[in-house]
C-alpha cells in the first residue's frame, strides 16, 4: 500500500501534476506515513529522475519545468513537517535565492535556472523579475542563501548586476553568499570584472557552478 | 514574372487577424505606463489600472490602421540613399545590439568596442541592397546612459545610409533630434527627411516596457518611422504552435501601433518581427531554425494585408562561427522573405543569434542578398528577352558566342556574377591559393577599412554631432 503511494508520489513529480503531488503530500501529512521515506523513495526520487531524463535529452524543458513545479507543491506543504523531523533536515544540497535584476522582465532564463537547481535537490526561492536592488539584498539578509543568483538579458540592465554586487559589499554582506551570474549579453569575463563567483551560459553548467561553490 | 511566395492565404490572414483582435479584446495587453493607459482609455478602450492593463476594441486597431502611413520615405544623409517604402524589392539592414566582435585581425571573439560600429558602418556603406544601419553591437566601452547616442551618432559619421536604433529612454530623445537637425539644417527639415527611426521591441507575452515605451512615443512626435518589433518565441514566451505564436505577435504588433497612432496619428510605422522558436532542451531563443524563418515570412504577408511597409528578421544563423551552418540558415532565413516582398530584410553581418559582428559575415551575407535577388527576379519573358532570332541564325550545331545579344546580355543582370563563390576549374582553383568565402571576404573589409571613407560626413557637421555626442556623455550619465 505504501509502496504504491510512494509510486504514486514519484510519477507526480515525473508527469509536473502539481495538483496531484500536492494531494500526495498531503496525505502524507493527513495518514501519519513516514516523512523520510516519502521523500526519498516518492517526490525526491521523481524530481531526481526527471532530471537525468533531461540529462539524458528524454525530457524537453516544458517536462522539467512541470516536474519542478510539482515538487515545489509537495514541499510548501511538507516543509514545516520536514523541519520539526529529525531526519528531515537534510533534504536540501543548499539554499539558493535568484531573480532577474531591476528594469529587466525576462522570466524565462532564470526560470529554467531555478527549476534545475530544484531538480537536483536545492531549496530555491526565485523572486521574479524586475527585482530592485533593496529586495535583493533584504532576501540575502532573511533569508541566508547559499548562492544568489542574477540574471540580466538586456546590455543595459547587466550593470545593475554589478550595483547589486556593489551594495552586497558596501551591506558586508557579500561575504556571506556567492553570487552567480547569468544572461545573454553576460560573460565570464563581466563576471570576472563585477567580482561575481561565476558564471555559466546554460541552466545544466549552473547547477555544476553551484555544486562547485558549494562542495 | 518575378518569383511569388506566400504562407498565409486570404482566409488564414482574416483568421489571424480575427485571433489577435479577440487577444487585444479579451486577454488585454500590459501598459506600465500611466501616459500610455490614459491615451488608451481615453479613446475607449477598458482600462484595469491596477494591473496596469488595457483592452483593446478593434476600432482602435481599424483607426490606427488608417491613420499609419502606407508610404513614406526614410532618408539618408546622402540623399542618393534615401529608401522610398515600399521598396518593390528586398533590402537588408543590421540587426542591433550584439554584444560581441569576432575580432577583425585575431578572429577571437571579444567584447564589442565603438570601434566595431564605426567599422561596420564603413563597411555596410559598401554593400549594395543594404540601406538602414542599426549599429549591430552595443559597445562595452561608452558609458551606459549616453551609450545609445554615442553609437548612433558614430553611426551618422561612418555611413551616409539611414540609421536606426532603440531608445531605452525618454532623455535620449533631445540628443538623437538634435543630431538629426545638424545633418538636415532645421527641425523641420529634419521631421520631414526621417533620417533617424526607431525599432520598438514588446516584451513578450503581451508587454510593453515603460521606459522604452514613454520614450518611443517621446520620438514619435518627431515623426520617426517606429518599427514594431515582437519576438515571442514558440513554447517559452508565446504559445506551442506557428500559427498561434504569430497571433499572439500580431496582437502585440497592433497594440504597438496603436498606442503610437494615438501618441503621435500619421507616425509612420514599419510592421516587423523577430518570432521564433526555442532549443526543445535549454529553451535557448533559435534564430537560425527554418521555423523561425517561416514565422517571420509569415508575418511579412500579415503586414502586406495591413498595407504597411514591412522590416522582418532574417538572413539570421546559430551558429558560433562564420561557415557552413551560418551560410545554410542564412540562406533558409533570408529567400522566403524576399520572395513574399519583405521591404526590408534584418539583417546581415550577425552571427550565433545576432549575439555576435563578424565583418566578413557582412560581405557573406552582402552575397546572399544578391544571389536571393537574382532568384526573386525570376526568369524574364519579354520581346527584348525573346531571341528567337539568335536560335534560327545558329541552327543545328554550332554555338551563340558570337551573337552581339549574347554579348550583350553577359554584361546585363541576366547573369550574376558572384564574387565570393569560387567558379574556377580545379587546377585554376589550386594555383589561385585555393580562395574560399571568408578569405575573399576578409580581403574585401580590408580593401574598405584601408581605403578612403565613401560619402565623408562634412567637417563642421561632424563637429557638431561629436558635441552633441560630448554632451549627452556629459549630462546623460551625471546622476551615476
Amino acid at each position: 500500500m505504501e509502496a504504491e503511494l510512494f509510486e504514486a508520489m514519484r510519477n507526480s513529480i515525473l508527469d509536473g501534476d502539481e495538483e496531484l503531488a500536492a494531494e500526495l503530500a498531503e496525505s502524507v501529512l493527513a495518514e501519519n506515513l513516514d516523512l523520510n521515506e516519502a521523500m526519498n523513495e516518492g517526490f525526491l526520487k521523481g524530481i531526481r529522475e526527471a532530471g537525468d531524463l533531461y540529462q539524458a535529452g528524454e525530457y524537453f524543458l516544458p517536462e522539467l519545468v512541470c516536474a519542478a513545479d510539482a515538487i515545489k507543491a509537495a514541499l510548501e506543504i511538507l516543509t514545516p513537517a520536514l523541519k520539526k523531523s529529525s531526519g528531515g533536515a537534510g533534504i536540501s544540497k543548499g539554499r539558493v535565492v535568484i531573480a532577474t535584476v531591476e528594469g529587466d522582465v525576462h522570466d524565462i532564463g532564470k526560470k529554467i535556472v531555478a527549476a534545475m537547481l530544484t531538480a537536483a535537490g536545492y531549496d530555491v526561492y526565485d523572486m521574479g523579475v524586475d527585482v530592485p536592488a533593496d529586495r535583493i539584498l533584504q532576501a540575502v539578509s532573511e533569508r541566508k542563501p547559499d548562492v544568489l543568483g542574477l540574471s540580466a538579458l538586456l546590455t543595459t540592465t547587466m550593470q545593475e548586476q554589478k550595483n547589486v554586487i556593489s551594495l552586497l559589499e558596501k551591506e558586508e554582506l557579500r561575504d556571506q553568499v556567492k553570487v552567480i551570474v547569468g544572461g545573454a549579453p553576460v560573460s565570464s569575463r563581466w563576471a570576472e570584472l563585477i567580482h561575481a563567483d561565476g558564471y555559466s551560459d546554460n541552466a545544466a553548467d549552473a547547477v555544476k557552478l553551484v555544486a562547485r561553490l558549494l562542495g | 514574372m518575378k518569383m511569388q511566395g506566400k504562407v498565409l492565404n486570404e482566409e488564414e490572414l482574416l483568421r489571424i487577424h480575427k485571433d489577435s483582435i479577440r487577444i487585444l479584446e479579451e486577454v488585454g495587453v500590459k501598459f506600465p505606463s500611466r501616459e500610455a493607459l490614459s491615451l488608451l482609455e481615453g479613446r475607449g478602450a477598458k482600462v484595469d489600472w491596477d494591473r496596469q492593463v488595457a483592452y483593446i476594441p478593434e476600432v482602435l486597431v481599424k483607426a490606427a490602421l488608417q491613420t499609419a502611413p502606407k508610404e513614406f520615405v526614410m532618408g539618408a544623409r546622402n540623399p542618393e540613399m534615401d529608401l522610398a517604402l515600399p521598396s518593390g524589392w528586398s533590402v537588408y539592414n543590421m540587426d542591433g545590439c550584439g554584444v560581441n566582435t569576432l575580432d577583425f585581425s585575431t578572429g577571437e571573439r571579444r567584447s564589442a568596442v565603438l570601434q566595431d560600429v564605426a567599422d561596420s558602418a564603413r563597411v555596410f556603406e559598401e554593400i549594395g541592397l543594404c540601406n538602414v544601419y542599426w549599429p549591430p553591437v552595443s559597445p562595452s566601452d561608452v558609458q551606459n546612459e549616453s551609450g545609445g547616442v554615442v553609437r548612433t551618432g558614430i553611426s551618422y559619421i561612418n555611413t551616409s545610409k539611414h540609421v536606426m536604433d532603440e531608445v531605452k529612454k525618454k532623455e535620449e530623445v533631445p540628443y538623437l533630434i538634435e543630431m538629426c537637425k545638424a545633418m538636415a539644417g532645421g527641425l523641420e527639415e529634419a521631421k520631414e527627411r526621417k533620417l533617424y527611426s526607431v525599432t520598438y521591441c514588446t516584451v513578450a507575452p503581451l508587454c510593453h516596457d515603460e521606459a522604452m515605451l514613454e520614450a518611443t512615443m517621446e520620438l514619435s512626435g518627431f515623426m520617426a518611422p517606429i518599427l514594431v518589433y515582437p519576438m515571442p518565441a514558440c513554447g517559452t514566451t508565446g504559445p506551442a504552435s506557428l500559427y498561434s505564436n504569430i497571433a499572439l505577435a500580431n496582437a502585440e504588433a497592433l497594440s504597438s501601433i496603436v498606442i503610437f497612432q494615438l501618441a503621435s496619428p500619421g507616425v509612420p510605422i514599419l510592421y516587423g518581427s523577430a518570432l521564433g522558436v526555442v532549443n526543445l532542451r535549454s529553451g535557448m531563443f533559435l534564430e537560425g531554425a527554418v521555423e523561425t524563418g517561416l514565422q517571420m515570412t509569415a508575418t511579412s504577408d500579415l503586414g502586406k494585408y495591413y498595407k504597411l511597409p514591412t522590416m522582418n528578421a532574417g538572413c539570421l544563423t546559430d551558429a558560433k562561427e562564420p561557415g557552413m551552418q551560418a551560410v545554410l540558415e542564412k540562406v533558409l532565413t533570408t529567400l522566403p522573405l524576399v520572395l513574399v516582398d519583405t521591404d526590408v530584410i534584418q539583417g546581415i553581418g550577425l552571427i550565433e543569434s545576432s549575439m555576435t559582428l563578424s565583418l566578413e559575415q557582412m560581405i557573406i551575407d552582402g552575397e546572399i542578398a544578391n544571389l536571393c535577388k537574382r532568384i526573386k527576379d525570376g526568369v524574364k519573358v519579354s520581346d527584348e528577352l525573346d531571341f528567337y532570332e539568335d536560335i534560327k541564325a545558329v541552327g543545328q550545331g554550332g554555338h551563340f558566342l558570337k551573337q552581339k545579344n549574347t554579348r550583350a546580355a553577359f554584361r546585363t543582370d541576366e547573369f550574376y556574377q558572384a564574387a565570393l563563390c569560387d567558379r574556377n576549374s580545379y587546377d585554376s582553383w589550386i594555383d589561385l591559393g585555393k580562395p574560399e568565402m571568408f578569405g575573399l571576404a576578409h580581403k574585401k573589409v580590408q580593401e574598405i577599412l584601408e581605403g578612403e571613407m565613401k560619402n565623408p560626413m562634412p567637417e563642421q557637421t561632424e563637429k557638431q554631432i561629436r558635441e552633441i555626442m560630448d554632451e549627452a556623455d556629459r549630462k546623460l550619465n551625471e546622476k551615476l
